[in-house]
């Protein structure tokens, strides 16, 4: 288009205006409540950015002066001043006063336009107490006044200049205006803001002259880009924007057109989507196709790519909805079309249909190009959807769940569940038992009045042949949730929980923790009130039974078996040594010392043979960090391995001779001893600075100081029938009176709940006046959430390091 | 206090009165956790107990098991 064809002669005329002022709501919208107010300021403003979408204004000034009148003042080509071939006045009186008298009807003056074609700056003036226009072109300076639309004195040329623009001053007439007639600041400015936001590189300088405030500049290289930006400010972003803009070359009524596509994008980790979509510079509060072609490019784009990268692991491949894309997506559109058509007069749907082809395509091509450039952004982006889509179908099991027939209702609840007789939860009990056999035993052995019987187990399911995992069923969790009667999510309530002491039952071995990790872990995240309010506890099962004739006494651990065989091994026993005899309590809290060596010898097993390190020790061999230094150390560890080598004969003569070795040890600086035991016996001993530093060797140390101060060996154990027993050496101690101990007991370990009989089980870990429940608290579960999280994570190590260590062992959790 | 979210890792505080949703970020990871109970995602690593006691056992049996409850 040239700048000649916008003159006098393309300025179309239709009729009428005097209806403005009768019917204004027909014309500019609600009088009263503001918005027609304003819309004046946007009508004028439109103008002025239509000249820039031409490519001829660059600033748009608007003021609010202090007597309430607008103006807006832009650096275009003007207003025709021209008289119109037919009606005999300016171009520009017409604009101003004939409805439908504008350059945009034709597209050779505008190829886009936002403005209300004709209607708007025609209606402002017929509603304007005054209205003063400013035209710079063709030389002069033009003016001219008008009054509620009318004017007296035409169009006319006020002085030569060189400028160029457009100003129209208006003061809105309060015999059309009620309740609201003054400007808002905020909605004009947050309105600018938006068309600089809309029209990259045009400069919109806003001052309001009712305040002392400086005026404001918006001005954007990328406007869309800053949108974006501006609409987050506050969000948690996940990323920094990205931007781009296209054209796609098209026909419209076989003439080749162009649609400039301008679009930025940027996720948040809010739940919605905010899609700000524009064509022309009018917002489509209601979409349209523009917005429909960039979701369908969205929702494709990042399915490929994240197929593409395998991202999709946790959802099975399930490719992400669209909704699931774009939650938390900020997006702005901007489109610039020759010819849009909308659905409704406001425009607030786009429908013309190569908008969505124009979109879809620079979105697709755009997008793709920057996943693949961005490979962390587009991570965060599929991640984003991956838990958008999981929260999704959580949602629907949920509501599945809370919905199926009677979920709720206890009396529904499938035969799994033995319920107690009392109704009232403070004194009802809900044992949550690791499997069927054992679930039998504990209803068979139960109070039926106040205990109720969960069974549970553990689905193994084989994974790719090589892992057995085991899980919580789907409708165990369900029959869980029924039984305890609380609800869950949004409906729990933990008033309404059945039981205030639910005991999770489970066998005292790694697949029990592990069950027992699982049942905790789900309270802990799903009813952390029941822990909180101290409703959850966990049972203790003896490890072991000790029969003596008739009576059975119960050990819940290896801990308690040598303790009780301790007790039996020392009762009525005395120790004879040089120095006295050692009475039975005495003698007792020996032998549990020497108990405690034997475990701690145990811990550094792999690098020191228990046997020779323990016989060292027994000899009182002390060594310190500066005993490895030097030939001075050398020495030492020689003259200490000579007196192991002495104690170990007396001990345990198989293992002579030993091999004696003193080297560097590598990288540290210091001396170390090695000792290798008689051939065959594939006995190791490394002695070194840092296994006499560490704490265990210290508490060994202690322990057979005080053994050593009964005086020396040998000793002899006098029982209360006159019988002795020799002790030739400190180690034999411990093993006559654990030999003592068995003696006529029949030990049972029980390797799960299911070999204890009903009534053992009752006994041992259900009757109140027996049982010793573990209170779970909040901090238990912390670590335990920790654990579980290794105990499902995909590393193999960690996992096996877990198992290995049994960390979640119930003796590691405090009463 | 704030502890890492267990499903997006997301500071989330611990002490429920000071968050309804702890030890979740918010109301829609907690869903997704139940989610994930329900869709029997959490699992744990089965260990053969005692293999070596266990040879009367045949190892089908736990397969046998499973398809009972199916």
């Amino acid at each position: 288009m040239s700048e000649n064809n916008y003159d006098a002669s393309s300025i179309g005329v239709l009729e009428g205006m005097d209806r403005i002022r009768k019917k204004p709501g027909m014309y500019i919208g609600n009088v009263s409540d503001g918005s027609a107010l304003h819309h004046l300021i946007w009508e004028v403003v439109d103008n002025s950015v239509d000249e820039h979408l031409a490519g001829y204004c660059k600033t748009i000034q608007v003021k609010i002066h202090a007597d309430g009148s607008c103006s807006v003042e832009d650096d275009g080509r003007g207003i025709p001043v021209g008289n119109h071939p037919d009606k005999g006045i300016s171009a520009a009186t017409l604009v101003l006063t004939e409805l439908h008298a504008g350059g945009k009807f034709n597209n050779n003056s505008y190829a886009t336009s936002a403005g209300t074609h004709g209607v708007g700056v025609t209606a402002v003036n017929a509603v304007s107490e005054y209205l003063e226009l400013d035209i710079w072109r063709e030389g002069g300076h033009f003016h001219q006044d008008f009054k509620r639309g009318e004017w007296d004195v035409p169009l006319a040329k006020v002085s030569d200049s060189d400028k160029r623009g457009t100003k129209v001053r208006f003061k809105p007439d309060l015999e059309i205006f009620s309740s609201v007639t003054e400007f808002s600041r905020d909605i004009v400015e947050k309105r600018l803001r938006q068309m600089a936001f809309l029209n990259s590189g045009l400069r919109i300088v806003f001052h309001d002259e009712r305040t002392t405030s400086e005026p404001q500049e918006f001005f954007y290289e990328d406007g869309a880009l800053a949108y974006v930006r501006y609409l987050n400010e506050g969000k948690n972003t996940l990323h920094t924007p990205f931007f781009f803009k296209g054209e796609y070359e098209t026909t419209i009524d076989e003439r080749p057109a162009k649609i400039q596509v301008e679009c930025a994008m940027q996720w948040t980790d809010s739940y919605h989507e905010v899609c700000a979509a524009h064509t022309n510079n009018t917002h489509q509060t209601n979409g349209g196709t523009h917005v429909t072609g960039m979701r369908a490019a969205l929702t494709r784009t990042i399915n490929k790519y994240a197929q593409a990268n395998t991202l999709l692991k946790e959802t099975k491949n399930q490719p992400l909805s669209g909704e699931d894309v774009r939650e938390g997506l900020t997006v702005v559109i901007s489109l610039r079309h020759p010819h849009p058509s909308y659905k409704d007069q406001p425009k607030t749907e786009l429908v013309v249909q190569d908008a969505k082809t124009a979109v879809d395509a620079i979105v697709s091509e755009k997008l793709a190009q920057f996943l693949e450039e961005n490979p962390k952004v587009a991570k965060v982006i599929v991640e984003r959807g991956v838990l958008a889509a999981q929260a999704r179908a959580a949602a629907a099991r949920a509501r599945e769940l809370v919905t199926r027939k009677g979920v709720l209702d206890i009396s529904s609840l499938p035969g799994k569940l033995a319920d107690c007789q009392e109704r009232d939860p403070t004194k009802c009990e809900l044992f949550i038992v690791e499997g069927d056999s054992a679930g039998g035993s504990a209803k068979q052995g139960r109070d039926r009045k106040t205990q109720a019987i969960l069974p549970l187990r553990g689905k193994i399911l084989n994974v790719e042949r090589v892992r057995r995992e085991k899980v919580l069923q789907n409708q165990e969790v369900g029959t869980l949730i029924t039984a305890l009667g609380a609800g869950i999510a949004d409906t729990f309530d933990s008033e309404k929980c059945r039981y205030h002491k639910i005991v999770v039952m489970t066998d005292a071995d790694v697949d029990g923790s592990h069950i027992r990790t699982l049942l905790l872990t789900f309270f802990a995240r799903q009813m952390p009130l029941l822990l909180e309010k101290g409703y959850l506890y966990i049972a203790q099962p003896p490890l072991f039974g000790v029969k003596r004739g008739k009576k059975i006494t119960y050990v819940k651990d290896e801990q308690g078996l040598a303790q009780h065989l301790i007790d039996a091994g020392t009762d009525g026993v005395t120790l004879l040594t040089a120095s006295g005899p050692v009475d039975a309590a005495k003698l007792r809290a020996l032998a549990l010392d020497l108990h405690r060596a034997n475990s701690l010898l145990e811990h550094h097993a792999s690098r020191a043979d228990p046997r020779v390190l323990g016989a060292m020790l027994r000899a009182g061999v002390r060594l310190d960090r500066d005993d490895f230094v030097g030939e001075a150390g050398e020495a030492k560890l020689r003259a200490a391995a000579e007196v192991a080598e002495k104690q170990v004969g007396a001990e345990v003569p198989d293992l002579l001779p030993l091999k004696v070795v003193v080297d560097d040890e590598p990288g540290v600086g210091r001396k170390r001893l090695i000792l290798r035991a008689r051939n065959g016996s594939g006995s190791r001993t490394v002695v070194d600075s840092d296994l006499f530093a560490s704490s265990e060797v210290r508490e060994l140390e202690a322990i057979y100081a005080r053994a050593r101060e009964l005086g020396p060996t040998p000793w002899k154990l006098v029982d209360d029938k006159s019988r002795e027993t020799p002790i030739a050496q400190v180690d034999a101690l411990y093993r006559a009176i654990d030999e003592r101990g068995r003696k006529g007991a029949d030990i049972q370990r029980y390797k799960g709940l299911g070999e204890m009989s009903a009534d053992q089980l009752w006994e041992t870990t259900m009757n109140p006046s027996n049982r010793v429940l573990l209170k779970v608290r909040v901090d238990d579960v912390v670590a335990m959430d920790k654990a579980l999280t290794l105990l499902m994570g995909d590393e193999v190590e960690p996992r096996r390091d877990f198992i290995e260590k049994n960390a979640l062992n119930v003796r590691n959790l405090d009463i | 206090m704030v502890r890492p979210c267990p499903i997006c890792e997301r500071d989330a505080l611990a002490d429920r009165a000071e968050n309804e949703f702890a030890p979740f970020c918010s109301k829609r990871c907690r869903l997704i956790d139940l989610g994930r109970w329900l869709d029997e995602s959490y699992r744990i690593p089965a260990v053969e107990d005692d293999e070596v006691e266990d040879e009367g056992a045949p190892p089908t049996s736990n397969s046998g098991r499973d398809e009972r409850t199916q």
